[in-house]
Formats: C-alpha cells, structure tokens, sequence
C-alpha cells in the first residue's frame, strides 16, 4: 500500500536497524546470530553511539569500551550483518514484509580502501572541534573517529574540503581512500522489517538559562564530563576546570539540569542520578581531599543499583543536598557559585565551586529527526513507539528512542525488538 | 551442512608480508618473507604493497584456489581490523601483527624492531601450522522446543512470543491456573503514551490467547523434578499429580517471578498488630474485588489511608535492594482510592520516590488527583492509634499521620530464583551457587586510602547478603556444579555484564521478569521477549554445533584425551558454565552446547589433555618456542606476554594506534581468556629462556569483567603456585608475574609493559638460555 | 464564602491538605509540587520568610493548619514570579500565596502585627486610593509613621541622602502629589472590586 508517498516495494526477508548505539548494534547482532540478513544504518562515521563517548558505567564502573569490543568482534565474524555508515534515513514506506527506506548518505571523503594508517590526518593543516569529546578540543579535520571506531577508518570533515584542501589528502593517500569528489547521494533499500534505534542527544544546556552553562567552562554537563573523565578525553583523563587547567576538587552535581520540568523535559531520565553517582566516585578516586555535592529531588537509583547509592553515600565526602538549586552565577573570582535552598533545613546557600556538572536529561534524537509515519507513533516527548502492541507492524523501536532507559535496558529492549522483527519476517515469508 | 573431507592442518601455508601503513618502512619486508621460506621451508611467499587491497587479497585468493596454500598468514596488521578482506572459504588464516605492535610501536629500521617482526612472522606461522579447522559438535536429537517455567505474564509472554517466531513450547505452572500475580492486579501501571491513567492489566485476554494456542502445550500443577542436558537437547523431568513425565526441550526460559517479601518480618511496621495494616498485595485484591473500599475491622469505609514505601525494601536487615516498583504501585493503588472517593485523603510516606522514565507522569497524575506525598522515614506504626510516625526531612520533625483507616505496607519483591516449596538437594553445591560471586556493596576506590589499609569508606553492613535463599532448585539441573542456575548476592538470577544482559551462566536457561531483577508488567513482557531471543538462538547454535555468545560462531570445542586424563576434576570444578559433567569413573564428560569456548579446562588440565582444534596447549607452546631467544651475552632480553583478546590485546592494538611505544623486547600472544593459559606455557617460557613473563587480562575482585566469569581469578589462582616452579628452577619470582588492565588502558599498557622490562632488565639473564 | 477549616485546632489533621488542594486558589496545583526549593531558592526575600513556599506547602501536606494560618511567608511574597517561572511543576506559587494570605485574614488567623510588609501595603493602598498613583514620599513617610514617632525620625534620617540624590537628579518631584485625572471612576473601580471579592 502506497505508504509516505511511496508504493511498497518488493518483498524481503532482510531487517533493517536504524541507529549503530549500543541498542541498535544489539538489536543488529541479536537479529543476525539467528540467521537473518541485517542492515545496520548509522549516520555518525563509527558505531558505538553515546556509549563510545561514556568512560564508564555504572554500577561496575566497568569500560564501556570492553562490551563494544564484544560486540564488534561479533559484527566482525556475521557475514550476515551489514554495516552502512554515515547514512540515515529520510523515508519509509510500505509495510511488514516490504518496506522501501530511502537512505541518505553524507560524504565521508574516505572509501572502504581506508587502512586507518593516519597519512591524511598528517597532511591536513584544518582543525575541527572533535566531536568525540563534544567539541571540548580539536581535532585534525582528517580524523579517525576515535581509537576503538569500528569500522577502523578515517572520515574527513567537510572543513577540511571547503579549505580546499582536497586534492592535497588524496595526494598523501597511498591507497586511493580519499574522494574528494564524494557528494551526498540517497538510495533505497527492500527490506522486511524495521527497528527504529535512533537513540537520544543531550538536553540542550543553554535552555536552562538561569544555571549559565555559556558564562563559565567550567560549568559542563554530564556527557561533557565523561570526556573530561576518560583516558581519550581532552584532558587524558584528569578531571580539571575546563578554565585553568587546576584539579577540580570542589565539585557539584546537579540533578534534574532539564529532567522532571514541565519547562523542559517533563519525564524522569532515569540514567542522571546513577550517572551522577558515578562522576562522584570519578571524581573521589582522584583526588584525596576533593569534595563533591549532589543537589537532587530524589535519588533514584532503581532496582538493584540501589547499592551503588549506598556505596557512594558512603563516602563523608560526597555531600547529598536535597535541593533544586535556583541559579548559578560567576563570581568575581571567575568561580561559579551555586544558590538555592536547602530544602532539610531551609539554609539558603550560595556556594562557590570548581567544577559544577549539569545532570542534563536524555532527549530522544527523534526530536529532531524523521520518524516514519508508518507503524510507530511518536509520544508527547518525541520517543518512538509501536502503533499497536497486539499487532505486529513490522517496525518497533527500541533503547532510548522508545524511552529513557539505562544500558542494560536498552540491551532488554533492543533483544526483544530483534525477536519481533525476527517474527516479523518469519511471518511475511 | 553437506559432507566435507576431514580437515587437515595446513601443510603448505603461503606467507603475505604488507608493506603498507609504515610496515616497510619499518622493518625490512623481504627479510621477513626469507624467514618464512629459509626457516620454515614456506614455499609461497610474498610481499605487498598493502595486503588488504584488492589486488593483495586477489592474489591470496588465487593461490587458495589454485591449491598452491592451503593455510594464510597475513603479517600486516592486527586482526581486529579487516576481519572481512582476508576470509577464504574456510581456509585458516593467521594474521601476524606488523603493523600495531611493530610498525606502530618501535622505532623503525632498527635491529630490535626487525626481530620483533620476524618473531612475529614464526609465531603465525607455528599458529597456522597446528590449526586444524574445526568441524561442529553435533548434538544428536535436537529439539525446537521452549520449556518456560513459569505461568505468570513473563512465562505466558514468552510463551506467545516464541510460537510467534516458530518454535514449539511447553508451560510449566506449578499452580492450578495461568496468570500468576497478575490475577490478582487490579489494573497496571501505564505503559503507553500517554502514560497517565491505570490500564486493565490485560491479564485474562493473554491467558485466552494461551490457553488457544494450539503451539504451547500448558502444563499446570506441574513442577520440575530435574533437567539435564545441554542447549538443544535438554531433558526434562516433571511431575503432575504424582506422575512423572519426560520431555525433550531445546532451552528454558525461567520466568518464576517473585514473591512479596513476607510481611510477618515486618512487625516494627505493625504488620499483624491489626486487620487494617496490610500490605499493598493485600490491598491490590481488595481493589480487585472492586466497590468501595472498607476497612477489615468494622467495614467502615476507608477515608485517610497512608502507604508506607520501601517496607522491607532498602533496609540492611530485610532486603538490601530497591524493590523498583513499589513507588509505581503505591501510586496506582493511591490514585484509584482517590478517584473513587474524591474526599478521600492517601498518603505516600517515602524516602525517595522512584518513579524513572515516563513514570513521572503517572505521579504527576496521582498528584493532581489529590494523593499526598511525604518524605521521610516511618519510623512507627501504632496499631491502636492507627498512626503512621515519620521523621519528616523537609519539616526537620517527626509528624505524627494520626486517626488512619489503613496502612498500608508497600513490601517488596523476593525472586524466585530458588522454590522455597521444594527440598534443598547437594546442600554444599548449593550453597556455592546461592551465595553470589560478588559483594555488591564493596567500597567504591578513593583516592588517599592506601593499598593495604582501609580499602575506602566503607558501605553499611548488609546482613542480607550473608543470607542463602530459602528453598531447593526450581530446574534441578543434573550439572556437576550443582542443581541451581547461578544468582548474584541479592538473590536474584541475573547477568553480571551491563552490556549482556542476558548473558547466562548457564547456556541455554534464561531468566526474565522479577526473577532476574525487580520490574514491572511491561518490562518483565519485554524481558520475556528478549530471553526468547537467547533461547532461539540457543537451539539454533546447538543445531549447528557452534558456541554462543560472546564466541557466537565459533565452532571450536574442548576434546579430552582421555588417555591421558588422571581423573583430577579440575576441568569439571573450574568451568565457569557448568559445561562438564563426570561419568561415574570420573572422567569428565564435555556438554559442547554448554561450553562457551574459554578455554578455561584447558588452562587447568595439569596433564594437557584437553585441546580445542584450533587453540590447546600444544600450539601455544610452539609459538612460545617458535621465537628466536638471542643469547644471554646479547644483552637483550625477552618477555612474554600472554595477552587476553577481549581486553588486553585491544588495549596493546588502541596503543599502536595512538603511537605510543614499549618495549621492543616483548612478544605477546593473545589467549582466549587468562583462564586458558596453562602452567605448562610458563615454564615452556622459562626453559627455552624468556627472562620475563606476563599474564595480561581484565580486572577480577567485586567488578570483574571477565565474560568467562572468572578467568583472571583463576589464573591469579593458579601463578600463585608458580613460585615453587621458579625455585626449583633458581630463578627471581618477579620473573613472573599478572597485570590488571582494561580495554580503556590504551595508555597504560605501554607503561606496564616498560617497567616490567626494566625489571627484567635489572635481573641477571634466565640461565636456561641456549639449553 | 470559604469553606472553614474541617478540624480546627488539630495540629496534625490529615483533612487539611485536602482542604487547601480544594479550597484555596490554586490549591489543586500545589499537589504537585515536589519539593524540590526551586522556589524558595530563588526567592529574592525568601530569608525574611519564616517558612518559604516550599516548606508551606510541605507542611500542609502534614495537617499544620495552625502552623500555616498564622505563617508570615503568604504576606512576604513580592509577586515577583521567580518562583512561577522556575517551578518544574508549574506550581503558581505566586497565587496560592496571595490566596492562603486571603484566607488567613478571612477565617480570622491574623499574620503578625508586626509584619512590615503588611504596614507596607497599607501604605501603599493608601496612596493608591487617594490619588490613583503612588507617591514616594508619602507611601514612605506613612510607612514610618506606622512604627511610631521614632523610628520614623530614625528610618527617615537613614534614607535623606538617599532623597536628596533622588531630587538632585530629578528622580522624585517636590510639591503636590500628582493624581489621576477621574478620581471617581478610580473609587468605582475599586468599590466595585471590592464587591465583587465579598462574593468570595
């Protein structure tokens, strides 16, 4: 049936996964390992997803690089996974056992002949705000993705290309990896069934104007944290004020930065507490008299990662303030300042800080991007669901795209996602 | 699969030496090739400009096709990248790592760095000599079909979902009917946009759709006796009315759920004291049976009801856990009182309301309809008074809720993960997979506290974990390890790994819904669909006779040489999967459906009888003898590092990406998982004069990462025993030794690596050199 | 009219909450508040509160009527909105101050007598009455003059330097107090306002 504009395309039996995190590798994977031919579009230049840029997690405060690594060698040995790289789709119609999806391609300048050897990256003189670490350094504009990208191999920024510097990197490439010439181009694909993994982006800070997140660097958020914790972050790892360079060992942690607000996201994002918990225990294994506060409205750390709080809360040097602070200024002194009320004892305080981390919420990428009309339906906060529960569309969500979940549940989720599609194309065959 | 010869190890393996991303500019490539042809007779040899290119992988193609090679070595780069380029037909291939641990890593054009590429180029070589392409392990019989266990919305969820993707299942409910406690429910909490009101549980139309369902056999009043077997091949023994029956299943699905935590425990909250104090279970029945609500005692109607959160839940001496959806049903019992009575007034005593996710709006629902919320700690409740004490934190005083027609005790979820109904079989056994592996609340690392001192600040104590769960084995499985599934020490049968949720310890069984960790209907639906994923794939693996995850495909399994076996149960004691099992002689019989291909029996075999076709004790000896030890007037030392693929082996790879350098005196070998690595390949190392040797694997402890279970432990296990070896040989028990490292130490290893060098480097040279 | 309090004199009395969600204007809002101290953190004058909104609305959760009738925090509220703005619930803080301030005064719970803000305002609807516009000189000098002969000689003397920069600049006019053109309409308007509040 004519869907988006479009009519069906011939049947397929292939599954198509839309998003390379850690939900949509998963769902990819899972689908494959059962026999089933996979695509697995991502339109960043690496998979990995907002996992690669996390440098741990809780509760094990474990590597998320060790399961990508898992995962990768998964990918490595399926035969029937197919990996498609810096694309994204931009329509979907047709229905259960055969949509068409239009995909669309950005330039990456760099074909499958690339042997990650680093040649261009040595002759390009353009930087690049980096991406990996959310701009907080820069990067040469011919660059691998990061240390552990999958696939291994360079991208170049349109920078670089509108430098003029072109013809130079395809000149430096031994292996004729490097098209200039390379356009955006969209094709399309016959496939069976669809998960829809498009994931989440950080909640904008500059939206919650009243804690100043553009009047200091050393006001940052939680993502940007996780890059100034790790090893391959803009500070090899130490945590320091983004403004000078010293250790940062006053540290605050603020909860709800966007989450649980009519004004900005009303759900709860269930990961910024734990998250939060963690960058304290980051924070304590580095320094020895550092202080960290925790300003919160509940701690919510679900099920069994209730034992992570009691871990952290058993520090005397991280501080749980219940409190929703009102504002964050700059003091004269270049530091920000913390004030609000707390709310067990009704002290209004205004506290100076090294370091403040806004617990910014997971917005579903959604949000911004297409959503196909067919099969899923987009809530009030932009996370993507099946239509109907009972009957099977052919398309689901899953990970963050359908809700604020955690690793662990968005692994869940990405399973159970693959399994439908999996009957999905079972049924249609 | 059709019929395929018998393979044979490689005879005539070809050799491909890239020049390509530095590697000829750093070591001498046609020098390498004359090692392959002058050492080891290697008749094809070549080198490359860049192997991966298509014209470098159409000339290996052409000489596999030709029959000229029959085994490829690729000494380029690592192979943990273009995984894809060099696949042909099966053929072994071994890739020698030029590139990331030579090219990248050591200065070029020196003498070092040519020796460490040319004892790269005899390491793959010895590899893809002894490589015999592995054939499956068939398992004879298998069957497509599901057991789940477990009758409730997981079990009846899985059930569906399975026979949706076309496989066959038998439900086991131990009760008279299907449902579980969601028959009991009144309404569930939403789960779809827009997440506001109370949903009907939906519970009498799955059961409908169950009972109708021609593929799920529904067993009820039925129970497991036992179950042995393996992944496809399972068999399993139940009972009906005193009646036993087998049946064959390719894999379980455990989806036993919970029970509320017994109340009568909770006396300090005045359970028992009066009919009017009940638990949110109790009060979930009483709005099922619908119209208005009264109290027990006097069935007058109920007005001011307080509810009490984390009864049971939180608390050091009940359960250490939250219980996850006590908040949500507090919540959703609140708002339906609310709504029936307006004039009623519910309160929600809390420490910290947990509603995640789009959660949040069923509590701003129940707000707006006039549930009142209280933070604070009950801190008594008074039976006769009917009042509910709470230190209020936000009023900083203890407020009195006085004059309540209820109160109500939110009790949290206790997994089934043992049947308390049932006797306790192999009590020691038992006890050993009960315990939990891990201490959840073990200190987070801080800086300031010295090593051998206090570790950190130090979590309250948690007398529940220190509890064994009550009751006997729901499966009763016929494993050597003992008749339970593994839980963790909060009870509960779930996965350790945060990216592998379902990543079992026992392959082909898996767990969903409250019995793997405290959820709600909709999650513990969607749970039951992912473990129905896993079982799938379980049956399908089986089938073809290839391990699951994380080594899905690989078709390696362990084989005994059961000449040789002394009958010592290593093997059997130490798998991680409970894969071998012992005949009644002793010897132990290997399950290949269960085994997940670790490798960790071969590393405990004393006698080295237990080899995979393509990975044993055997090859890595050869490797370790392959090498070429320069004499001890030379001034150059040699150091062995036994690597970890998962981890270790990454982390060396991410270094030579980034450029960093280390020693060039070092020769690593990737293992499958320290676990496998044998004592033999230590003292192999020793006699034919390694000066050094280091296992390098993944952190064990509280936060282990090994996805082998306990490979790192064991193997600190077992290097602690070689000290007497070193003795016996004369030598400095430094020589020896094991790093920690994980997949992010990119940065780090280069600096471990160098200063074990530099150790070695201060000690005399290993005597046994040249022996 | 307002409803009366359903159990007076109880200190803890589990009708209250109710009665405030049903009674008070925007009562029903303030159920959802979570105690976050948004508001009261970002109160400018939250300190000169005895409780702040926040910890009002917590003890009304717990019964405290006698407590809440008699809080100043309902009489010290400026309207300024912060609190309204930041409120991640939406709560009209605002509003149900000024409603529970209401309330206060009609069920007979007065604030205390004390309350600068309360002489404040009379001052100031005073010369909002007389004139349909308020003079600074006189809000002030009637301000003062309510705590007395002293401490209007006191507060006075503090604040001429102040004046007399004013004046200096031409920030505040010396002579007559300017008034609005139809002084009648102006008492209509309020009358009838006043009218229109009696209804409850």
């Amino acid at each position: 049936m004519p869907v988006d504009g479009k009519e069906a395309g011939p049947a397929s039996q292939t599954i198509l996964v839309v998003g390379g995190g850690i939900a949509g590798i998963s769902a990819a994977l899972e689908a494959a390992e059962t026999g089933h031919d996979v695509v697995l579009l991502e339109k960043g230049p690496s998979l990995g997803g907002r996992v690669s840029k996390l440098n741990r997690y809780f509760p094990k405060l474990c590597h998320p690089t060790c399961g990508l690594e898992i995962n990768y060698q998964r990918i490595r040995k399926n035969p029937r996974l197919k990996v498609l790289t810096m694309c994204e789709p931009t329509n979907v119609a047709g229905s259960r056992g055969a949509f068409t999806v239009t995909v669309k391609r950005h330039p990456r300048f760099v074909n499958e002949k690339c042997t990650s050897c680093g040649d261009c990256a040595a002759a390009t003189e353009t930087m690049v705000p980096n991406p990996f670490n959310y701009g907080l350094d820069k990067v040469k504009a011919a660059y691998l993705p990061n240390e552990h990208a999958m696939p291994m191999r360079y991208v170049i920024a349109p920078e670089a290309i509108a430098e003029g510097e072109g013809d130079k990197l395809k000149a430096a490439c031994k292996y004729g990896a490097v098209e200039p010439e390379q356009q955006e181009e969209t094709f399309d694909l016959n496939v069976g069934a669809i998960i829809w993994a498009t994931g989440w982006q950080p909640y904008d800070p500059n939206n919650l104007d009243v804690y100043s997140y553009s009047h200091s660097p050393d006001i940052i958020t939680n993502v940007e944290m996780e890059r100034l914790a790790a090893h391959d972050g803009p500070t090899q790892g130490k945590i320091v004020r983004p403004s000078n360079g010293e250790p940062a060992k006053k540290v605050a942690l603020i909860q709800c930065a966007g989450s649980r607000d009519n004004n900005h996201l009303a759900y709860c994002s269930r990961i910024c507490c734990l998250g939060s918990l963690k960058h304290a225990a980051y924070v304590r294994e580095q320094y020895a008299d550092a202080e960290v506060d925790i300003y919160y409205i509940d701690i919510r750390a679900h099920d069994k990662l209730e034992s992570f709080y009691q871990k952290v809360k058993a520090d005397p040097q991280v501080r749980f303030v219940k409190s929703k602070p009102g504002h964050i200024r700059v003091g004269e002194d270049g530091r920000p300042f913390i004030h609000g009320e707390r709310t067990i004892d009704r002290e209004v305080y205004d506290e100076p800080y090294d370091l403040i981390v806004l617990a910014t919420g997971m917005q579903p990428s959604a949000v911004a991007g297409y959503t196909p009309q067919v099969g899923l339906v987009k809530d009030d906060y932009g996370f993507v669901v099946p239509k109907e529960l009972e009957d099977n569309e052919g398309i689901f969500s899953c990970g963050v795209a359908a809700g604020p979940l955690d690793v662990s549940l968005s692994v869940q989720s990405a399973t159970a996602a693959a399994l439908k599609a999996v009957q999905a194309v079972r049924q249609s065959a | 699969m059709t019929e395929t010869a018998t393979p044979t190890k490689p005879k005539k393996p070809g050799v491909y030496v890239c020049k390509g991303c530095g590697i000829g500019e750093a070591v001498d490539a046609d020098a390498l090739a004359n090692v392959a042809k002058s050492e080891f007779r290697i008749q094809t040899t070549a080198t490359q400009d860049a192997c991966c290119s298509d014209e470098g992988v159409a000339a290996i193609k052409a000489d596999v096709d030709a029959g000229t090679v029959d085994g490829v070595v690729v000494a380029a780069c690592s192979h943990r990248v273009m995984a894809d380029r060099f696949r042909f037909n099966g053929t072994p291939v071994v890739r020698a790592n030029l590139r990331e641990h030579v090219a990248w890593s050591q200065p070029p054009g020196e003498e070092d760095t040519e020796m460490l590429a040319a004892d790269q180029v005899r390491m793959a070589i010895t590899q893809v000599q002894l490589t015999l392409p592995p054939l499956p392990s068939q398992v004879q019989e298998y069957s497509r079909t599901l057991l789940v266990l477990g009758g409730g919305i997981t079990g009846m969820t899985a059930a569906r979902e399975a026979v949706k993707a076309g496989h066959p299942v038998i439900l086991v409910e131990k009760t008279d009917q299907l449902g579980g406690w969601a028959n009991k429910w009144a309404g569930r909490m939403p789960y779809r946009p827009p997440y506001r009101d109370v949903q009907d549980s939906g519970i009498a139309k799955l059961v409908e759709a169950v009972k109708a369902d021609k593929d799920i056999d529904v067993k009820l009043d039925t129970r497991v006796v036992k179950t042995a077997g393996q992944p496809g091949a399972f068999t399993v023994t139940l009972s009906h009315g005193g009646q036993e029956s087998v049946v064959n299943v390719g894999a379980v699905v455990v989806a036993t759920g919970f029970r509320p935590y017994d109340a009568t425990k909770l006396g300090h909250l005045g359970y028992g004291a009066s009919p009017d104090i009940v638990t949110g279970v109790e009060l979930e029945a009483m709005l099922k049976a619908g119209g208005e609500l009264k109290r027990k005692s006097d069935g007058k109607p109920v007005k001011h009801i307080a509810f009490v959160q984390c009864a049971g839940s939180r608390d050091p001496d009940h359960l250490p856990y939250c219980s996850s959806v006590c908040c949500g049903v507090s919540i959703k019992q609140a708002l339906q009182i609310t709504k029936a009575d307006a004039k009623a007034s519910a309160y929600i005593v809390y420490e910290e309301l947990r509603t995640p996710g789009t959660a949040e709006e069923f509590y701003r629902q129940a707000q707006e309809a006039g549930v009142i919320f209280m933070k604070g700690k009950a801190t008594k409740v008074d039976a006769g008074a009917m009042q509910v004490s709470y230190t209020d934190e936000l009023l900083g005083t203890e407020v009195p809720l006085a004059g309540l027609d209820m109160i109500v005790l939110a009790t949290g979820m206790v997994p089934n993960s043992t049947d308390p109904d049932v006797p306790v079989v192999e009590p020691e056994k038992s006890e050993a997979q009960l315990k939990g592996d891990i201490n959840p609340f073990s200190a987070i690392p801080v800086a300031g506290y010295k090593p051998g001192g206090a570790e950190g600040p130090t979590p309250p104590a948690m007398p529940h974990l220190d509890r064994i769960p009550e009751g006997g084995p729901i499966l009763n499985l016929q494993y050597r390890q003992g008749p339970h599934i593994p839980v963790l020490a909060d009870g509960f049968s779930d996965s350790h790994y945060i990216c592998f949720p379902y990543e079992t310890r026992r392959t082909g069984i898996y767990t969903a819904g409250p019995v793997r960790r405290p959820m709600d209907m909709a999650e513990s639906a969607e749970d039951a669909a992912g473990a129905v994923m896993k079982a799938i794939q379980a049956i399908q693996g089986s089938k073809m006779g290839v391990s699951l995850h994380p080594r899905v495909g690989d078709l390696s399994f362990p084989k005994v040489g059961h000449e040789k076996c002394t009958k010592c149960r290593r093997c059997t004691v130490e798998c991680p999967f409970g894969a071998i099992d012992e005949d009644e002689t002793g010897r132990p019989i290997i399950n290949p459906a269960r085994c997940r291909r670790c490798g960790t029996c071969m590393g405990a075999c004393p006698v080295q009888t237990i080899t995979f076709d393509n990975y044993n004790p055997q090859m890595v000896n050869a490797m370790i003898e392959a090498n070429e030890i320069p004499d001890e007037f030379s001034e150059k030392p040699r150091i062995l590092v036994l690597a970890c693929e998962n981890d270790a082996y990454p982390a060396l790879d991410m270094a030579g990406i980034n450029r960093e350098k280390w020693s060039p005196y070092v020769r690593t070998i990737p293992v499958r998982c320290l676990g496998s690595v044998t004592l033999q390949w230590v003292s192999t190392a020793l006699q034919k004069g390694y000066d050094g040797i280091m296992l390098m694997g993944c952190k064990s402890g509280d936060d282990y990462q090994c996805h082998f279970v306990k490979g790192s432990a064991i193997a600190k296990e077992r290097m602690s025993k070689v000290g007497e070896t070193l003795k016996s040989l004369a030598l400095e028990k430094e020589r020896v030794t094991m790093a920690e490292v994980s997949i992010a130490d990119s940065h780090r290893v280069p600096k471990v690596l160098n200063e074990f060098a530099e150790l070695i480097g201060g000690l005399d040279p290993n005597p046994m050199k040249g022996f | 009219m307002t409803a009366p309090l359903p159990n007076p004199g109880k200190k803890y009395d589990l009708d209250f909450a109710r009665w405030v969600y049903d009674n008070v204007n925007g009562g029903d809002k303030m159920a959802l508040c979570m105690q976050c101290g948004v508001c009261s953190g970002s109160c400018p004058i939250g300190t000169n509160m005895d409780h702040g909104p926040r910890k009002l609305f917590m003890m009304i959760r717990a019964g405290m009527q006698e407590a809440v009738m008699t809080s100043n925090t309902p009489a010290n509220c400026t309207s300024c909105y912060r609190c309204v703005v930041r409120c991640p619930r939406s709560v009209p803080v605002t509003y149900i101050l000024q409603d529970l301030l209401a309330k206060q005064a009609e069920l007979g719970y007065r604030a205390k007598d004390s309350n600068e803000n309360i002489a404040f305002a009379k001052s100031f609807w005073w010369s909002a009455r007389a004139f349909g516009r308020t003079d600074e000189r006189l809000v002030t000098a009637k301000y003062y003059w309510s705590f007395g002969p002293a401490e209007f000689w006191k507060r006075s003397m503090e604040n001429l330097k102040i004046a007399l920069g004013f004046i200096k600049k031409g920030r505040m006019h010396i002579g007559m107090p300017h008034s609005v053109k139809d002084k009648k309409g102006l008492k209509a308007i309020l009358d009838k306002a006043r009218e229109i509040e009696s209804r409850g």
